[in-house]
């Protein structure tokens, strides 16, 4: 009997049966342990970001960059605004610098201003692409497409696979560029890759109109011990034993604890902050989706959650909104990290979630320094990305885009020479933070070691 | 690759010629080998007689070996949702859809889209495999479906005057009066269900099946007695339970 099949199969059932970890038969069965204490949120801003009003800031005009400005961008709702000259009639943004600390932003930064120890900034990445395909899944999986296909798993998979294989769900994607490719990865560890977290609650969410909870019960528990009976009949018993453990779990899948993390409603009540009146305009879902990841770890019910945001791709007058866009989303990152220090983590006694949960945000890539005949940005081979994370260094920029063209400039001294940092060494450094041998998963990519805490 | 019937032949022939290589009986003269010397006329040793496989101690009866070979698989997402479209009407899946949301707010279907996933369909554009075993959510999603064409499926063919052959599932006439079935009479109602879900007689399953269907129905009949208006009766109540009972069966799962 191939016991490795037999044990996952097992597990299988009882992390469903579980639900939470902590469920005896949950531990009984479980692989040997991982570090799986680490909690995952993976965030792509969708469509390719302006970094020059936010993560790497400019507000001179200098080589082909034209700054943002009150000409091109509507500042009411920017609440870091602050005017700066440019021309005779227009103006453009200070630059923010949080105090003691060496970061910059532009004022699309936000609420994440007031955090700066928190923060690691990676800009000048190389992106090497404008098409958002391309970008979206380089970002992910640190692989360009290849035939239009993705070649490698992406960064949410990768951390499930290491240690969400236990999880109820190792990976729930709203919409992420998630990928599921290679020869290792665990059959658990396919991604729950769902529009919406909504969806989710409609698969657990059931009518009591014509019959009750009592009769999905009786049904429930005459079928578990069919699936005994089944399974003490068969040679091949593992697949069937799995089917009854996790009817076993279902009970627990439709409890109400449980539910409640997947409907807005109740996530609304639980996380009140991600939910602000009035509604954010542009990152609604993204409130919910990061209430969906602090309720759903502090059960420990999910390992990664990965989802993407609203879009930021302003080619013409919408270009308008592009900081209030950004300010949204670093808004709400900004209170899940909040939430995060205020969560108690569900299997540390004494410890928060934010002491084991890191944050990646990434995005396609960034817009062009010009502004076009429409009054927007297209899309520029440079990229930014952000990370919030207590195995990181904080207070932290890393890599350049150079002064006149806001192309990626070296970073310094890689294993193949000197050369810009790019999306591989990111997630290189961001697994290898756990421990995990970084070429497991990725072709390309050198770990950052100085972006790393010791 | 070989195919499972190739496997079985090949296996069956090592088998049988395993056993027919057994060393004969003991009543068989003894084999006498000649000394062998150059230039000698080396004779031919007697004839081995064969040995009816029967006589030998331990094969008086030969088993016969019908157990699969490979473990139970996973029935496709797709092919499932064919198999509640073809089960509960054949309707197209969107007319299906439109049925088993209904008109009434009873919040018993969504949209087949909003399933997929947790059924396991892939999605190749991102390169999300097919979901090869089972999991909670499968199964969540699983009860939410089946609760969905159970509850309607009564509702069209018990609550309404359809006639018994022009029934979607529950082809078979219900005691005048709500009078208590008899086991025989449950059984009988039973086996119809049985064959058209799980494609076989209910008497050919584990002898423990009709009983404990016939308990779930019990249960659900006595849970309902004093159901209101809008709520199922009891035999309304107790051939939802054992129509989901069906199709959320494991062997209609795996296969």
């Amino acid at each position: 009997m191939d016991t490795r099949r037999r044990t996952f199969l097992k597990v299988l059932g009882g992390a469903a049966g579980a639900g939470i970890a902590s469920q005896p038969l949950f531990r009984a069965f479980a692989d040997p342990p991982v570090a799986s204490d680490e909690f995952f949120v993976l965030i792509h801003a969708s469509g390719g970001w302006d970094v020059t009003l936010s993560l790497d800031p400019r507000n001179e005009r200098r080589g082909i960059i034209e700054p943002g400005s009150t000409d091109t961008i509507d500042t009411a709702p920017i609440r870091l605004w602050r005017d700066a000259p440019l021309d005779a009639d227009s103006s453009t943004f200070e630059i923010l610098r949080p105090s003691g600390s060496s970061l910059r932003f532009g004022p699309a930064i936000g609420a994440l201003a007031e955090m700066p120890d928190r923060l690691t900034v990676i800009n000048g990445l190389a992106m090497n692409t404008v098409s958002h395909p391309d970008g979206t899944f380089f970002a992910a999986t640190g692989r360009h497409l290849a035939g239009g296909k993705p070649v490698a798993a992406s960064i949410d998979t990768m951390l499930a696979n290491e240690f969400g294989r236990e999880s109820l769900l190792p990976t729930v994607s709203v919409g992420y560029p998630s990928t599921y490719v290679g020869d290792d990865l665990d059959a658990r560890v396919s991604p729950l890759r769902v529009s919406s977290v909504d969806t989710l609650s409609k698969m657990l969410n059931r009518g009591n109109v014509n019959t009750t909870a009592a009769d999905r019960l009786a049904v429930t528990a005459m079928l578990t011990e069919e699936a005994r009976d089944l399974a003490a009949r068969s040679w091949y018993r593992d697949e069937i034993e799995g089917f009854g453990l996790q009817l076993q779990a279902l009970p627990r899948m439709l409890s109400p604890d449980v539910q409640s993390i997947f409907n807005a409603t109740s996530l609304a009540a639980a996380q009140p902050t991600f939910f602000p009146t009035p509604a954010k305009r542009f990152q609604a879902r993204a409130g919910v989706n990061c209430a969906f990841a602090v309720e759903a770890m502090k059960r420990n019910l999910v390992r990664c959650v990965s989802f993407s945001t609203a879009s930021h791709d302003t080619h013409s007058n919408n270009y308008r909104s592009q900081p209030l866009i950004q300010q949204e989303l670093f808004d709400t990152i900004a209170a899940l990290v909040r939430a995060l220090d205020a969560a108690p983590h569900p299997t540390r006694t004494g410890r928060r979630l934010a002491d084991h949960t890191h944050i990646m945000v990434v995005s396609d890539f960034c817009r062009t320094p010009q502004i076009n005949l429409t009054l927007g940005r297209d899309h520029y081979p440079n990229g930014s990305a952000l990370v919030i994370s207590p195995k990181f260094v904080g207070n932290t920029s890393f890599g350049r885009a150079d002064d006149d063209q806001m192309l990626p400039a070296n970073a310094g001294t890689f294993a193949d020479g000197a050369r810009a940092v790019a999306p591989p060494d990111l997630l290189a450094t961001f697994v290898s933070a756990f421990g995990v041998n970084p070429r497991k998963y990725l072709r390309d990519g050198d770990v950052i070691r100085s972006l790393l805490r010791a | 690759m070989k195919t499972t019937l190739q496997r079985a032949s090949i296996a069956a022939l090592v088998f049988t010629l395993g056993c027919n290589s057994t060393p004969a009986p003991a009543t068989n003269p003894p084999v006498t080998t000649p000394p062998v010397d150059a230039g000698a006329v080396v004779t031919r040793p007697p004839e081995v007689t064969p040995t009816p496989v029967t006589e030998i101690p331990g094969h008086e009866v030969l088993a016969q070996d019908r157990a699969p070979k490979e473990p139970p698989r996973l029935m496709p997402a797709e092919t499932l949702i064919r198999s509640y479209i073809s089960l509960f009407g054949g309707l197209s899946p969107q007319a299906l859809q439109v049925r088993l949301r209904g008109a009434t707010s009873d919040n018993l279907f969504d949209t087949w889209g909003d399933y997929l996933s947790a059924l396991g369909v892939p999605d190749y554009a991102v390169d999300i495999p097919r979901a090869p075993q089972t999991n909670a959510l499968m199964l969540a999603a699983f009860e939410r479906i089946g609760v969905a064409l159970c509850e309607r499926a009564v509702l069209n063919d018990l609550r309404g005057a359809v006639a018994t052959n022009d029934r979607v599932l529950f082809r078979f006439e219900l005691p005048a009066g709500g009078r208590a079935l008899t086991d025989e009479e449950f059984g009988a109602r039973f086996d119809v269900l049985h064959r058209r879900i799980l494609g076989y007689p209910a008497a050919l399953a584990p002898e423990s099946r009709i009983p404990r269907f016939r308990a779930l129905y019990q249960g659900a009949v006595t849970r309902h007695a004093d159901a209101g208006a809008r709520s199922f009766n009891g035999p309304e109540a107790g051939w939802a339970s054992v129509c989901e009972g069906l199709v959320r069966h494991p062997e209609f799962h795996l296969y």
